[in-house]
Order: structure tokens, then sequence, then C-alpha cells
């Protein structure tokens, strides 16, 4: 059995996770509340709070987990991408950490991380995990991208947003009609009790398998606009169906992309991942494709679809197989990942 | 000052290249305008006439973004649409950042005025007469 220690602070939640092999022992995340009275994640607020959380969090990993820190065999940690000042405080804390108990250091990458969350157990769990190769769809705050997944570490982006993240658009729109941060969560409840094909939205087009975002955001902008003109309360007399629409715009032209994507490559194991993922509208659709195209789709449980620590150690633990160790002159990096 | 007007993105690469010939000297570049007017897009076009490689997507969710490609430095792209006191933007580092030497690019300059160095050259975009419309004022 090998423990490795898995250690992720590339935005504003600060977690960590012990796995033994690919099963989950623990995976504690303190998130980080003060952001949401600012409407998003502050960089400097969260790089603070993580040095304030980082201790009790790794603490609390190995104890719930039950393994002593000289029982661990590697540290895993996020290089990047993420935010400059929230990674530095788990890389350096990892780099000490490893140091401090003489233990090989790993780095992960954010992104790939969260792809290889589909291949973590839960403890007395077999669960099935995708096929290589597989497509995934990683959807979130800060990116929307499709990944060729060829093995662990042997992955290739297909196609990516040119301008805004998907859960940017439900951020923004949600912003836009005055709704709470987080907009995503907030649009998906209201859209449950309304009209999908009440308003109809504009498809952005981008080439290949790419994504576009902002013209919807604008149309959207417009449409509210135009519309307030006319009834000064259309928003609030409209705030379901209005969601409803917009989910259903967002999430039509994230499954339009995948599909051709899959029929390119003529892949049927398709995986999702990112904190879109607990979007009720994409699931049915990943549903719905898994019975009238003969995908066969895999969608993580919700916590390991957000930033989590689980991921990062999962991550670790295919490359201590290789014995893939990073030096301690590894220094993190905001942009990219795959690629 | 020139106003120069788009009718579509076709014609920002052609208003992209004017911007950059009536400030050969500016670094930094703040760029006003609402929610959709086209600040992202119009950065991207920027970008690319300036070289850079790397993929020019929205800062809102990291608040800068860096790019390379360009042979003589980086471009710095900020987006302060999520800043709600000056100093979040001081503690990011945004001064340091405006002072490098390097291209600064930045969304929301309005939340940062006070940061922003005198010499910065300021570029609005308004929606013209139709919604495919923009008016450039440098």
């Amino acid at each position: 059995m090998t423990y490795i220690l898995g250690i992720e602070s590339s935005c504003d939640d600060t977690s960590a996770a012990v796995l033994a092999d690919t099963t989950m022992l623990s995976n504690v995340t303190a998130s980080q509340e003060v952001h949401r009275k600012y409407g998003g994640v502050v960089p400097e607020l969260a790089s603070r709070a993580h040095q304030q959380n980082i201790v009790p969090v790794i603490h609390e990993a190995l104890q719930v987990a039950g393994i002593p820190k000289e029982e661990l065999h590697a540290v895993a940690f996020t290089r990047g991408p993420g935010l400059l000042g929230s990674l530095l405080v788990g890389t350096s804390f990892a780099k000490a950490f490893a140091l401090g108990l003489d233990l090989p250091l790993i780095e992960a990458d954010h992104m790939k991380a969260h792809i290889l969350a589909h291949f973590i157990q839960l403890p007395a769990e077999n669960k099935k995990v995708p096929q290589f190769p597989f497509l995934c769809l990683t959807v979130s705050g800060g990116h929307t991208q499709i990944v060729l997944v060829r093995d662990y570490f042997e992955m290739e982006i297909v196609g990516q947003t040119i301008d805004d993240a998907a859960g940017e658009t439900f951020d923004k729109a949600a912003k836009i009609m005055s709704l709470p941060y987080p907009g995503g969560p907030v649009i998906d409840k209201l859209a449950a009790a309304g009209d999908p094909d009440r308003f109809p939205f504009p498809h952005p087009q981008a080439k290949g398998f790419d994504y576009s975002f902002s013209g919807l955001k604008t149309s959207f902008l417009y449409f509210l606009r135009d519309s307030l003109k006319n009834n000064p309360h259309f928003i609030d007399e409209n705030k379901e169906d209005l969601s409803a629409s917009l989910q259903k715009t967002i999430i039509s032209i994230l499954m339009h992309k995948l599909t051709l994507a899959a029929e390119h490559y003529g892949i049927n194991q398709i995986a999702v991942a990112g904190g879109v993922s607990a979007n009720t509208g994409l699931r049915r659709a990943m549903q719905q494709a898994q019975a009238d195209k003969g995908w066969e789709t895999f969608i993580p449980p919700f916590s390991f679809t957000t930033d989590n620590a689980a991921m990062i150690a999962v991550s670790g633990y295919f490359k201590y197989l290789q014995k893939d160790f990073t030096t301690h002159s590894a220094a993190p990096y905001t942009r990219g990942g795959i690629g | 000052m020139q106003q120069v007007i788009a009718h579509s993105v076709d014609d920002l690469d052609r208003i992209a290249g004017l911007l950059l010939a009536a400030h050969p000297q500016a670094k930094v570049f703040a760029f006003y305008g609402e929610m959709g007017a086209g600040k992202t897009t119009f950065i991207r076009t920027l970008c690319a006439r300036m070289g850079v490689t790397d993929n020019v997507t929205s800062p809102t969710f990291a608040i800068i973004n860096e790019y390379h490609g360009r042979r003589d430095g980086a471009v710095f792209h900020f987006d302060f649409y999520r800043i709600n006191k000056l100093q979040e933007a001081r503690e990011v580092g945004a001064e340091s950042y405006f002072d490098s030497g390097e291209y600064c690019f930045i969304e929301w300059p309005e939340l940062v005025a006070e940061l922003l160095p005198d010499e910065t050259a300021k570029v609005h975009i308004a929606r013209g007469e139709d919604d495919q419309t923009r008016v450039f004022t440098f």
C-alpha cells in the first residue's frame, strides 16, 4: 500500500487528502466564506486564508486517515495553474514538509488532476473508471475545455473556450440579473421551475471543438436591457424562465462540441470534470447522451468536482509509480497546464 | 483623440494598429466599456497583432493573465471587475506590474483609477448605433 498526502491550494479552498493507492482515506477542505461578500475570489485574501488553514487542514487529513506522517510515501502538491499567492502557500508547505520528513516531492497539475479525479475510489468501493482513450469535458468558473486523455499523463486539449468560461457565463448572467454569488448554483435552482424554451438565445460559433461564450453573455445583457425598457419588473417576473433558457443554451453549446469531438475521435467513453459538472442540466444531458448516443459517461461525485486534494493525491500516486519526482526548485505556474 | 468605428470584429485588427500607432511609447493601456462592450475581444486582437501566441481569454476569474510569444517581453492582461477596494488591487501587486515596463492591458480600470500611471493610454469602447457596432475613442 502506498500512502500519498495531497495538498491543493490553487484558488480559494485549502485542501489536504490522504490516499492509500487510489483509495481515499481522507479529504479535508477549508472553504473561504470570506469571498462571498466580494462576489468572487479575491487573490490576496485567499493567500492569507491559506496560510491560516494549511496546518490544521493537513493535521486533520492525517488524523482522519489514521496514517501517522512518518508512514507517508510521498507528498503531492498543486504546482499550477491557479492564483500565484495561493499556489505559493501550498508549494512552500509541501516542500518544507517533504524536506522535514525526507519524502519524495511530487508536483501535480490542477487541470490534469481534475480529470484524474475519476480514478479515486472510496473505501470498499470498486467503481468503474473510464477506459483510455477517453474524452473529458472540464467545465468550471475559469475553464472550459475538451481533453483527449490517452493515458494518465498523456493528455491533449482538443477544444477550449476562446473567451469566457462556461462557469463565468453563469456567474456573469447571475450578476446581470442581480442574483447572489456564486451564480451557477442559483441559476440551476431557478431553472428547475422555469421554461427552457421560453427565450431563445444565440449559440456563438467557434472553430473546431473550441467554445465561445462571450457573445451569449452580451446578447443576454442586451435582451434584458431591451426587455426592461418595456417592463421594469421583467427580470423579477421571469427569472425562472430566463435561468432555464440560459442554462439550456449553455448546456446545448457544451454538448454540441463534445458530441462533435466524440464522433471525430470515435470515442464513446466520455467524462465530465470541474465545478459546473454539478449542474443538473449538464448531468441530465449526459444521461440523455448515454441513452441516445451509446456513450458510457462518467460524472464524479460532487466533492471531487470542485477543488480538492484527493485528486492531487491520486495524481501523485500515478507519478509515484513512475518515480516521477520534483526537485525543490519547482516554482508555481499560474497559466497553462495541459498542453 | 481619435474616434474609430468598428462595424464588425473584422475591423478590430485595423483599429488595434491605429491604437498602437497613436501611442507608440505607451506600455499601460486602460480599456473602458460596459460589460459586453468587447474589451476582451479587442485585447485578443491587440495581443495577436503583437505576436502573442498564448490563448487570450477573460481574466475575470484569475484577475491577471500573463501571455508570452512576443520576442521582447510578456503581456499582462488584467480584469478588476471583481475588485471592490483599491487596497485589493494593491495587494495583487498591480502597481509593480504597471511599473514593470511590460505591456499591461487593463479591463475595468475605473476600479484602480488611482493606481494608473500618468502616461496610461486610455481607450473607450462604446456601443454604436446598433448592437454590432462599436465606437473606439483613444
